[in-house]
């Protein structure tokens, strides 16, 4: 966007952009220093002693590959139905959607946790997921409907001449179209529910049933003040995060930012 | 495959009126494989009256999304309202008793809930405002020629896939009286700006203000980056010819170019700030003496720790109708913009 004639521009904006850059790396860097911060990577072997790591990750993976999951089940097939398919009130139906996109977690706190104190699914990791994946999929249906109207009408009804029905049409022909969007389907669910904080710690008061999210209390609570130990805490629970993000970087980049054009 | 296309395509043409066959006519010359859009549009009207017979209806295919959404946020809507006229401790055994509209009365009286209201609206022009100009400047530096730009693009879009819920204990930690940012100061011999950060009104919001930017300006610069990307280099090229330099390129042509991206990126901070819980709960925890108080973090503390959870509803519901405003009354102002 800018033309650059000299060399003293280029560097000056070489500068501006490192200038810009270098606050959005401390925090990372003053995390990682200040772990090993006192006795260096026995603050990590501490973390790992309590044996409480793996069970937050174990039940972060089911939390977010169970949300995936239903994600995806319901985002395509919904997207394929208001894109292609003939729906009594569809316009009814997708307002509905449109308007349950707006509403803030804090509005289903109370009634979700009333009903799973009645229905005796406090502590249970579905009382997390079902919410996170109702508060994710109008979203995502929005995202997809607008991709599978993209897919010629006239493909389809090449199959449904040759023979197949309408699901085989959606699976042979539909869905192998629909790959892109569905990574990014994929990577918001994936982001939105690992990092997910409000639903979990009101629903899930048993450590045996927390998420990773809450690991950083847990040390504030176990360890008063010591904060090698929660900065070592957050250090192994973002590197999951980061990895994945450096190996699926573009996808990331289309899933969020796909996410953002509403 | 091609030939039933084909077959397709002159079967539909026999149907049309005659504009719309000539139309087809005359497109056919630029690309015969295309089918031109009225013709599409057509067929399309046409699989909607027979559609029926072709596929059956749709409704079974959005009915798993359907369930799991009036299952989970409309019924959850529907007893928030109902909640919201009780006078309830949230136990099931305990009794409740129904006051009406009581709950909204307190509720416009109550000073904690304007001071929440108003931290959302100074938030949201704040954060949106930095991180527009932050990210949309940033795109535009990355846009030219610039060495290493895949690592300036990590680092400030890595803040975006980690956890606000993680990230806040090291704000915590940072910003602490005997943090690492007062420590930094004193041996700078900068010790008398040196204050404990997350205790005084002021500064406990500015902190929560900066992780929310710190985190959201990786998105807010792919975005921008993306629309750059989508500016004719003539329309640039052009300016600079008539002598427009860098900056007035920047301002006058590519600033208006993103106007949309920067209407999007409004929408999402309206909601968003509304939204907002994590960073200001567990880097304040809504404190000190309500300095960062939100609508979400009064709704948990007046439902967990005052157990109210009647006046929790009604707090939700105001929120709820808050959101939904504001996400028309955004998306309305995106139509009209695109509409001029």
């Amino acid at each position: 966007m800018f033309e650059i004639r000299t060399l003293r521009s280029r560097i000056g904006l070489q500068v501006l952009a490192t200038l810009i850059a270098i606050p959005y790396l401390l925090p990372l860097l003053a995390m990682v220093q200040g772990s090993l911060a006192g006795r260096g990577f026995d603050n990590y072997v501490k973390v790992f002693d309590t044996g409480v790591v793996p069970t937050y990750f174990r039940n972060s993976i089911i939390v977010a590959g169970c949300a995936i999951v239903i994600v995806y089940a319901c985002t395509m097939l919904a997207a394929f139905g208001f894109a292609k398919l003939r729906i009594r009130g569809k316009e009814v139906w997708f307002w509905m959607l449109l308007i349950a996109l707006t509403v803030p977690e804090a509005v289903l706190l109370t009634p979700l946790f009333v009903t799973a104190s009645t229905f005796d699914l406090y502590n249970e990791l579905v009382a997390v997921i079902l919410p996170l994946a109702a508060l994710q999929v109008p979203f995502t249906v929005l995202l997809a409907r607008s991709f599978f109207a993209g897919v010629p009408t006239e493909l389809m009804e090449a199959g449904r001449i040759d023979g197949a029905n309408v699901v085989r049409v959606f699976w042979h022909i539909v869905l192998p179209l629909t790959r892109p969007i569905a990574g990014a389907v994929v990577i918001l669910t994936l982001i939105n529910s690992w990092n997910a904080y409000l639903l979990p710690m009101l629903m899930l008061n048993d450590p045996n049933k927390q998420v990773v999210t809450l690991l950083p209390q847990y040390f504030l609570g176990q360890y008063t003040n010591d904060q090698t130990g929660i900065l070592a805490a957050a250090v192994i629970t973002s590197i999951p995060m980061i990895l994945a993000y450096l190996l699926l970087q573009r996808t990331f980049e289309r899933g969020l930012s796909a996410g953002a054009l509403k | 495959m091609r030939s039933s296309d084909e077959a397709i395509i002159v079967g539909g043409r026999s149907n049309l009126p005659v504009a719309a066959s000539r139309s087809t006519i005359d497109s056919a010359d630029e690309d015969a494989t295309i089918i031109p859009p009225p013709l599409r549009k057509r067929r399309a009207g046409r699989t909607n009256g027979k559609g029926r017979n072709l596929y059956g209806s749709g409704l079974p295919w959005i009915l798993p999304a359907l369930v799991l959404v009036i299952g989970m946020i409309y019924f959850s809507i529907g007893y928030t309202g109902w909640m919201s006229m009780l006078d309830w401790s949230g136990f099931i055994l305990s009794p409740s008793e129904f006051v009406g509209p009581e709950n909204y009365a307190r509720m416009v009286q109550d000073e904690v809930f304007w001071r929440a209201m108003w931290h959302t609206a100074i938030f949201f022009v704040v954060t949106f405002t930095v991180q527009t100009a932050i990210s949309f400047t940033f795109a535009a530096i990355m846009h030219s020629q610039i060495h290493l730009a895949t690592v300036y693009k990590v680092v400030i879009f890595v803040p975006n896939v980690l956890a606000p819920a993680i990230m806040a204990p090291v704000f915590r930690v940072i910003f602490d009286a005997n943090g690492s940012l007062n420590g930094v100061l004193e041996t700078m011999g900068l010790g008398s700006l040196a204050r404990p950060w997350l205790a005084e009104d002021f500064t406990a919001m500015a902190v929560v203000m900066l992780v929310t930017i710190w985190q959201w300006t990786g998105l807010s610069f792919i975005l921008f980056y993306a629309a750059m990307s989508q500016i004719d280099p003539q329309i640039l090229e052009a300016a600079r010819i008539d002598g427009a330099g860098n900056l007035r390129t920047l301002w006058s042509i590519i600033w208006p170019l993103c106007r949309g991206t920067t209407i999007a990126l409004a929408t999402l901070g309206v909601i968003g700030s509304l939204k907002t819980f994590d960073v200001p709960w567990l880097i304040a925890n809504g404190g000190p003496n309500h300095a960062t108080e939100f609508l979400g973090t009064y709704i948990y503390q007046t439902m967990v720790e005052q157990k109210e959870f009647g006046y929790a509803a009604a707090i939700s519901v105001a929120l709820l109708v808050l959101a939904i405003v504001g996400g028309l009354l955004t998306r309305l102002g995106n139509r009209q913009s695109e509409g001029t």
